[in-house]
């Protein structure tokens, strides 16, 4: 008898909770779920990585010694041009008297905000999408499914290279091209999930429990699309951050910040390739690094939602 | 086949929708151009009278919508304009840049292809050895490195440092012209080596990756074991089951293509090669907007090419595909 009256009252607790904060519980869970990775040596590796990143992105004022656009003096106040790395100049300086190691560690907050912001809103966006389509079906599949056609028509570093050019380059409207490209692929896909789940068993069992449909999509099909949604946001943050290098390297990033991209290009454009390798190096290989932790951590977590990816 | 005939006028409808939409949205961008192309264009010299003239030329006086339906046309037929810096019209220059881009491209997607479906049939037939466990883990990290970085570190280690291939350019200085005696020239391929090699590092994984998880699956089909059966040598049997696994290959070719200017853009400049991506770099530098929009125009139309195309072989290839 207790058991049942136990039974009871936590239905009644499940049931008193709002809509949104089952969904965030669910999300919470994926994220509890996370831990398997741990198993995997590489993501453990790429974890690793990614905390490096975080540390010095957080504590950038503390370990950077020169502002981000800070020109560096010599004693008698001569400007310390293109110096190969020195005591004080761990990495060296640029053709403006930059120091090379500052710029870096500036350069991890905005690689990691990039990541984070087109990431995000990428996959909220690609998953709402997916959810309606795949759900409602009909007109609304047609009208949406049509969008993401276009949005796969389009080359994206060509056409974000046309709209900064005639718009102002700033970090925001790359952030918002990024999400403009990523989110096709993540509705894609979870437009096909839904499309599954909608014809299981416990989706006719809410529906008879006299759940609407929002209830349904949010709630009962939602949950089930999470963990693809989580591989989408890793993937997100890889992407968004090349493409913001890319752009950047192209001479389309936004002057006002410094990252590892405008980096490259400022080394490129300044043909440090030939004379300075300390300026180039350093920016190259943190982005090398940064995207191969991420790239580390979704492969595991790959394998860990289709095990058909498994190698042995 | 009259299924497959009701899916080809589908996919073609939706190909031109498509098109259409991307052109609308490109309209509208280039309306959002501050100024009117006559600011850009035009020397402060000129007198009012004559800009107005000039406007009237180009038909930036007449009501939007005709602007609009005169840009569709235009871009059906592929009339560009005149660029504003080059004395060409923008269709020639477009059609020299694209096959400038080819040179690059075509080469180097031969290899990966080739030599990614050898290495990756290997792998996934070998299932669980060094071999496949090393070319999955290769495979995996060159596609995912930034392709524009490796780019610029061949091109300091073998053309700075050691001197050994030159920093760029499609030709040296007064090198061969035209497109036959280009392509037979020395001069050519040595200028190709390097962009060639940093694309074959990236575009190769894909087949390899493709090609050894389709292998993983055809290796368990019975006709396999028939053909044992019958006692054919193992060499043989590789090569059945490799036919049968390079299905899938034919649509990533085609989505690989497309893709394929993401990075182009990136490697044309580092390798200063004058193919389209540069073109629009360039264009977008000299606010040379003719080209520019032609450039983004005929990358948008390549891409959604190959996609129809793989799309359409994906069934005629294989027959167990249906369009109902």
């Amino acid at each position: 008898m207790t058991d049942i009256r136990a039974v009871r009252t936590d239905l009644s607790r499940i049931r008193r909770r709002g809509p949104l904060a089952r969904l965030g519980e669910a999300v919470l869970r994926n994220l509890a779920n996370l831990k398997v990775l741990l198993r995997y040596p590489s993501a453990m590796v790429g974890l690793a990585l990614m905390t490096v990143f975080i540390f010095v992105a957080v504590f950038a004022p503390l370990i950077a010694p020169y502002g981000p656009f800070e020109v560096t003096y010599t004693a008698e106040r001569a400007v310390i041009r293109l110096s190969a790395p020195t005591t004080n100049n761990l990495f060296g300086t640029t053709n403006q008297g930059m120091d090379v190691f500052s710029q870096l560690v500036w350069g991890s907050r905005v690689a990691l905000m990039v990541g984070l912001l087109s990431a995000l809103g990428s996959v909220l966006l690609g998953t709402l999408i997916g959810l309606f389509s795949g759900y409602f079906g009909g007109w609304i599949d047609e009208v949406l499914m049509r969008a993401t056609d276009v949005a796969f028509g389009i080359p994206f570093l060509p056409f974000a290279m046309v709209v900064i050019s005639i718009a102002q380059p700033s970090l925001g409207l790359v952030i918002l091209l990024v999400i403009f490209f990523l989110w096709r692929t993540t509705a894609r896909v979870i437009r096909s999930q839904v499309l599954s789940l909608k014809t299981r068993p416990f989706v006719w069992a809410a529906k008879a429990a006299g759940a609407g449909h929002m209830k349904i999509l949010f709630l009962h099909i939602a949950p089930n699309v999470l963990p693809l949604s989580f591989l989408y946001v890793a993937i997100g943050v890889q992407t968004g951050v090349m493409l913001e290098a890319a752009l950047s390297f192209l001479g389309f990033g936004d002057p006002h910040v410094q990252s590892w991209g405008i980096m490259l290009n400022a080394a490129f454009q300044a043909g440090a390739m030939r004379t300075a390798w300390w300026w180039v190096l350093p920016p190259g290989l943190a982005l090398s690094a940064f995207v191969l932790s991420v790239f580390m951590i979704t492969r595991a977590y790959e394998e860990l939602l289709n095990p058909r990816l498994r190698s042995i | 086949m009259q299924g497959f005939r009701r899916y080809v006028i589908r996919r073609l409808m939706l190909l031109v929708f498509v098109i259409w939409c991307i052109l609308t949205i490109m309209f509208g961008l280039f309306q959002l151009l501050p100024g009117d192309p006559t600011s850009i264009f035009i020397d402060s010299n000129f007198s009012p009278d004559m800009i107005e003239r000039q406007k009237d030329l180009w038909g930036l006086n007449d009501p939007i919508w005709l602007q609009y339906l005169r840009y569709i046309r235009n871009m059906a037929l592929f009339d560009f304009g005149q660029s504003f810096f080059q004395i060409a019209p923008v269709s020639e220059i477009m059609a020299d840049k694209v096959k400038n881009t080819a040179l690059m491209i075509v080469p180097a997607l031969v290899i990966s292809i080739v030599l990614g479906t050898i290495i990756g049939a290997i792998a996934g037939w070998r299932r669980g050895s060094k071999f496949e466990q090393s070319t999955v883990a290769t495979s995996l990290f060159l596609h995912s490195a930034p392709s524009f970085f490796v780019g610029i570190l061949v091109l300091m280690v073998f053309s700075y440092q050691l001197r050994w291939l030159p920093p760029g350019g499609m030709v040296s200085l007064g090198g061969p012209d035209g497109f036959w005696e280009m392509i037979v020239a020395r001069d050519y391929w040595v200028h190709l080596i390097l962009p060639g090699l940093v694309l074959v590092s990236r575009e190769i994984t894909g087949p390899i990756l493709l090609l050894r998880s389709s292998m993983l699956e055809v290796k368990g089909s019975d006709f396999l074991d028939i053909l044992r059966a019958k006692g054919l040598p193992e060499r043989q049997i590789v090569t059945h089951a490799t036919r049968n696994a390079l299905l899938p290959l034919v649509t990533y070719i085609a989505v690989m293509t497309g893709l394929l200017f993401q990075g182009q853009v990136l490697l044309e400049i580092i390798f200063a090669w004058p193919g389209i991506g540069r073109e629009l770099v360039q264009a977008l530098n000299d606010l040379d907007y003719p080209v520019a929009q032609a450039a983004l125009y005929v990358m948008a139309l390549v891409t959604l090419a190959l996609n129809f195309i793989a799309d359409l072989l994906y069934g005629v290839i294989d027959p167990r595909v249906t369009y109902e």
